[in-house]
């Protein structure tokens, strides 16, 4: 048995505080593999590697039973509101 | 009895056989079968553990000389996951050599790395020394270009 998209969600959202956040199950369902964007204040002056190891002592218990966990955005809301802005301007890209 | 002789002397040749394979000349497979059957005296040894180095030790090793390091699923010709194929792919755009190691084929080892970067996932990256890293962060730093800068020493001492 895996872990939920919502225990996933719940334990991000209590630990990191995000102002947007998006997990999704990559893995069919099964609980077994998530992809994670994630925006957080918490974010502010860490390297990248430092924030996916936020990522993942947020999620120190489902990581027991995750096979894979795959961070494709850790970003602060000034570097996530940049990246809305870019896409706007750029819609095609 | 000869059952068990037979599994322990098959078991044993799988091993030796693992043992010579290597990858950008990787001394040691770490291949440990998991025959609950296989008598004690006929289990082959872990290599890496039965070297007399513990595994961190042989971990650090590993990073401090090979510039470009990977412990991952499969080896960079057949990876075994989707994650450690695209660090391979990734990483392949630059000319630097690349170490690997198969965590598939040790448990001990898997735990090993886990504990030596504190890093739960696989692949995992460590570039001259200082892990930096899976293939969501590996990929990042290709598209932002400090990867290309962080390689670039290593590229040009070929």
């Amino acid at each position: 048995m895996g872990v939920s998209k919502e225990q996933v969600e719940s334990s991000l959202n209590s630990k990191l505080n995000p102002s947007h956040l998006e997990v999704i199950d990559i893995s069919g369902g099964c609980g077994a593999s998530f992809s994670v964007e994630i925006v957080s204040e918490q974010f502010e002056g860490k390297r990248l590697l430092e924030r996916h190891r936020m990522v993942n002592a947020a999620l120190e218990e489902e990581m027991k039973e995750i096979h894979a966990l795959s961070v494709k955005k850790a970003v602060t809301p000034e570097q996530w509101k940049k990246q809305q802005e870019s896409n706007q301007s750029n819609p095609a890209a | 009895m000869a059952a068990i002789l037979f599994k322990g002397i098959a078991a044993r040749s799988l091993t030796t056989r693992l043992t010579s394979s290597c990858y950008y000349g990787m001394k040691y497979s770490t291949k440990v079968s998991n025959d609950p059957d296989t008598h004690d005296d006929f289990k082959p040894a872990n290599k890496l553990e039965n070297s007399g180095t513990s595994l961190s030790n042989i971990i650090e090793q590993d990073v401090k000389d090979n510039p470009v390091m990977l412990y991952m699923k499969g080896v960079p010709d057949f990876p075994q996951c989707g994650f450690s194929s695209l660090a391979v792919k990734v990483l392949k755009q630059y000319d630097v050599p690349l170490s690997a190691r198969n965590i598939l084929e040790d448990p001990e080892l898997k735990n090993a790395v886990k504990a030596f970067s504190h890093w739960p996932t696989f692949p995992q990256i460590f570039i001259k020394g200082e892990f930096v890293g899976g293939s969501d962060i590996i990929l990042n730093m290709h598209q932002t270009g400090e990867l290309k800068e962080k390689l670039k020493d290593i590229v040009s001492k070929q």
